[in-house]
């Protein structure tokens, strides 16, 4: 636990003024799940990403996606070995225990498929022959806002293969005072200490998957779920994979807080960055992030 | 999803407004307006979200409604005093109600105040008034208790009719005192039938003839033919040359007659007229709660009680009476003011010329119905001495006219004479098998001391045979029943409509207005119970009672889960009790949040609240808890005693 409290100092000291972001991408990893990034370009979505492989001694990959990229380039490819006379499998950047895939919704279709594939059965089948993807394994995606050019947004139902949707938003005054005066963040974050021994997050999943959630807890996600159905905020309610993305990271979060149980403060905590990329708010003029807020302050804790 | 406080409160106001609707017939209209408007500036309040009146201002805000109720009632109690102050001083209470128990408070008022109507008018309208107050009383009740805003007109409905089966065994054996429950003072003494208590034709220009229903007469076994209905109330026997009054010499045929042929055995319900009732002639016998007076007239045994009362009756068409005139009665009935000379000179004349006073009665019955007379309800004004100038100058009248000419005129021919007052006819409800008796059918006549015996003469029959036959309504076209939107005669489904809802009203005063002591008896005696006394009735009822809620409480017990529910109900309390004391809790907000908002609370209750929060964290939340744990109950009593008092206003951090 000292060595995640550590690895929380460290990221908060490169990124500047975002400590509840930071905090909710640390429970996303420890919950095992990919996180999606969604801002404006320069905020500091990259280097978050990289902090994060850093200071949790993760090896890390970035693809920039384009529109013209293809599957193979991301997966890997099979090349014939003349002088062996097999074929032998080249693993693509995927095959890493970070990815940073760089704006999503830029790539197309297929390959965006493929990646969310990948996400969601840890392994990779190329020519009839799987290879398992490393573990842990990770994938931090980010995406501009909708109603940019040439951008292929990624379907409701790949979207909620994203454990958390996040933005960091532009900086308080004070933070962006501060970046300017310390220089380019690249310097700090060849500087950055891995925090985690190899294993040690893994360890860590486990034990977050462990925190114990009561009978009264798992009524309040329910009740948070039922809600989401009544059609009256939502097109669709809250799938039961959302009930249990819901219920992971607010065992993470609680870990985070060195709780070996969950509370309802826990699910608060999570519920909007992991429901709110899930929902499509059916009240005109209001996010669905605004909508997953609203539902909160209105399901009674019992 | 649970409804909005604010919804409840306008609920609740709305209700309270729609109960005392029908005071407005009753009171001084600027009262029941005066409670519209508190209630409207209570509400207006509620959906600003202002702060309510400090209750000094309220105080002296009170002093100039009550100040002004005194000055046009001259009282604050009795039935319009009292109903009048209770409307406002509910008004105020509405300026002062914040919160949930103070709602329910004023909620119970306005169960209260709905029964007032009930006060000044028992019929139907009234009752069915009642059940649509009571219906929306309770809807807001249900809205109040936090019930799901769609389901709650039904849930309110599913209530009422759940009380149903309560009400009606209450109603039926509840101990009822004979004779009213209270005698209230009344303001006003209002004439209802179509009365009054002295006749004065000559000043009357136009008579307009009301529908207002008067009394309702039931037969049993033989029917009345129509021309048979002249229903006595009073007997004028002072005339002072042009008003005729009740006189005080005592008649010596006060008893009952006695005769059998043709006997009719009938029940009146009827308001009586200061103490007078309506009876057929030649009543032989009267039932409980009326006595036979003198000129065969009927008066309530407790004459100052002017409720409404159901009387039975037998009545014979033709009777003897074992009596004489004295001399002094003699005199008194042939007794005539120094005026009318010339009416007083045609009795003479007729005097002289028969000695035989059948004769003379016939001749003079005979000389009127050739004078020309015509029946009207809008006669010319009479001036001067009133009989001699409508005999023989504008010879228009109705009833009253000609009852007071020829009254006059057979006292000129020494003939004892007076007028009775009351009614004739009324209309018989096929459906219903009753006669409605309205004010339209009020009528005057005369009775002539002959041969031994008062013997009717009806001179308006005599000039006008068809008044008596048919109805006046068919007579005086001005009569006709008009609808009011229409303006022109009502089609015959009209007519169904209306007999039946007189029909409706009538069945309503049988046997929910007039279930009195008596009859309450005589149920239990048919239902076996002999005479029950007032304790084993209420020994019963208690009884009763006990035995239907019982296996309801075992019901409810049965049906909650012993101790799992405490953590809930309890959370739900807790956020309440915060609520109420002024702080903006929701029963969304997690502990923590709630611990924040309740730092304006004293430093004791928030020790309190916290400790309450901890445990109830804990015991929920943490490794191996459930909701089955045994200190729930603990901690459910704990938060019921937990009453953080309200904020004062500036510190209050929400509504």
């Amino acid at each position: 636990m000292q060595s995640i409290s550590f690895a929380y100092r460290q990221l908060n000291a490169l990124i500047l003024g975002k400590p509840l972001q930071i905090r909710l991408a640390l429970t996303c990893m420890l919950a095992g799940g990919h996180l999606l990034i969604e801002d404006v370009p320069g905020v500091g979505k990259t280097t978050l990403a990289h902090g994060l492989a850093g200071v949790l001694g993760l090896d890390y990959r970035r693809v920039q996606f384009t529109s013209d990229l293809l599957p193979a380039d991301m997966l890997g490819v099979s090349l014939f070995r003349p002088d062996e006379g097999r074929f032998e499998f080249q693993p693509g950047p995927v095959f890493s225990q970070l990815l940073l895939a760089d704006e999503i919704n830029r790539a197309s279709p297929k390959v965006q498929s493929a990646l969310l594939e990948a996400m969601e059965e840890r392994q990779v089948s190329i020519d009839g022959q799987t290879h398992a993807l490393p573990k842990p394994f990770f994938v931090i995606a980010t995406q501009n806002p909708d109603g940019q050019l040439g951008t292929f947004p990624l379907p409701e139902s790949q979207l909620d293969r994203f454990l958390m949707r996040i933005s960091l938003g532009y900086p308080s005054p004070e933070s962006e005072r501060a970046l300017l005066l310390a220089g380019d963040r690249r310097q700090a974050l060849s500087a950055l200490p891995a925090a985690l021994q190899a294993g040690e997050l893994l360890a860590l999943q486990q034990k977050a998957a462990k925190v114990s959630a009561s009978s009264a807890l798992a009524d309040y996600v329910l009740a948070l779920l039922l809600a989401s159905r009544k059609r009256e905020l939502f097109v669709h309610g809250l799938s039961p994979r959302a009930g249990l993305a819901i219920l992971a990271a607010a065992r993470a979060w609680a870990m985070l807080d060195g709780r070996d149980h969950v509370l309802p403060e826990d699910v608060k905590a999570v519920f909007v960055v992991v429901c709110a990329h899930r929902l499509q708010s059916r009240l005109p003029g209001m996010s669905s992030i605004d909508a997953a807020q609203r539902l909160l302050d209105h399901v009674p804790l019992a | 999803m649970r409804s909005e406080p604010r919804l409840a409160h306008f609920a609740v106001l709305a209700a309270l407004a729609l109960t005392v609707l029908p005071l407005f017939l009753q009171l001084p209209p600027w009262v029941p307006l005066l409670f519209a408007l508190q209630l409207g500036g209570r509400a207006w309040l509620a959906w600003q979200g202002r702060q309510l009146p400090h209750r000094v201002w309220l105080l002296l805000a009170m002093i100039v409604p009550v100040l002004l109720l005194w000055l046009s009632l001259r009282t604050l109690v009795g039935r319009e005093g009292g109903v009048a102050l209770l409307l406002l001083l509910t008004g105020f209470k509405a300026f002062e109600t914040v919160t949930l128990r103070d709602w329910r408070v004023l909620l119970g008022l306005g169960f209260f105040l709905a029964a007032t109507p009930l006060l000044f008018d028992q019929s139907l309208p009234s009752a069915l008034w009642l059940l649509l107050s009571l219906f929306v009383l309770t809807w807001a009740m249900v809205l109040l208790a936090g019930g799901d805003s769609a389901a709650s007109p039904r849930a309110a409905a599913q209530a009422l009719l759940y009380a149903m089966p309560l009400m009606l065994l209450l109603f039926v054996a509840m101990p009822r005192l004979p004779g009213p429950l209270w005698s209230m003072p009344t303001t006003d003494q209002r004439a209802t039938s179509g009365l009054s208590d002295s006749m004065a034709p000559g000043s009357i220009g136009q008579m307009i003839p009301s529908q207002e229903p008067a009394f309702t007469a039931q037969f049993r076994g033989r029917q009345p033919a129509r021309e048979q209905l002249y229903w006595r109330v009073m007997v004028f026997d002072r005339f002072d040359g042009a008003r005729w009054t009740a006189g005080s010499v005592p008649d010596s045929a006060a008893a009952l007659a006695s005769g059998a042929a043709g006997e009719l055995s009938y029940s009146i319900t009827a308001t009586p007229f200061k103490g007078a009732l309506p009876v057929l002639e030649h009543a032989v016998w009267a039932g409980e709660g009326v006595q036979q007076g003198t000129a065969q007239l009927v008066r309530r045994i407790d004459a100052r009680n002017e409720a409404r009362l159901r009387y039975d009756m037998r009545s014979v068409a033709q009777a003897a009476y074992p009596a004489t005139l004295s001399a002094e009665q003699r005199a008194h009935y042939l007794q005539l003011p120094a005026a009318n000379l010339r009416t007083r000179q045609q009795g003479e004349f007729f005097a002289r010329q028969f000695r035989d006073e059948t004769g003379r009665l016939a001749a003079l019955s005979a000389w009127l119905q050739q004078q020309g007379l015509r029946y009207t309800l809008s006669p010319p004004l009479l001036q001067g001495d009133v009989v001699d100038d409508f005999l023989f100058s504008s010879r228009q009248g109705f009833c009253e006219h000609f009852a007071s000419a020829f009254a006059t005129l057979a006292r000129a021919a020494g003939l004892p004479a007076r007028i009775v007052v009351g009614f004739q006819g009324g209309e018989f409800n096929a459906g219903g098998q009753f006669w409605l008796v309205r004010s339209s059918d009020a009528h005057a006549w005369t009775e002539v001391w002959l041969q031994g015996r008062w013997q009717r003469v009806d001179p308006t029959a005599l000039v006008a045979p068809s008044r008596i036959v048919s109805e006046v309504g068919e007579l005086v076209p001005e009569a006709q029943a008009v609808l009011p939107v229409l303006g022109r005669r009502p089609p015959q489904w009209w007519h169904t409509v209306h007999a039946q809802w007189q029909r409706a009203g009538f069945v309503w005063q049988q046997w929910v207005v007039d279930y009195d002591a008596r009859r309450q008896q005589s149920l239990f005696q048919r239902l076996g119970l002999g005479r029950v006394g007032v304790g084993s009735v209420m020994t019963i009822l208690l009884l009763g009672g006990v035995l239907l809620v019982l296996p309801l409480l075992l019901w409810l017990l049965w049906r909650r889960p012993p101790v799992r529910s405490y953590p809930v109900r309890g959370w739900q309390l807790l956020v309440s009790r915060l609520q109420e004391a002024g702080v903006a809790a929701q029963a969304s907000d997690t502990p923590a949040q709630l611990r924040d908002k309740a730092t304006v609370l004293a430093a004791v209750q928030q020790q309190q609240l916290t400790r309450l929060l901890a445990d109830w964290q804990q015991w929920r939340y943490a490794e191996g808890a459930t909701d089955s744990d045994p200190r729930w109950r603990g901690w459910w009593w704990q938060v019921r005693r937990f009453r953080p008092p309200r904020l004062a206003a500036k510190k209050r951090t929400g509504r």
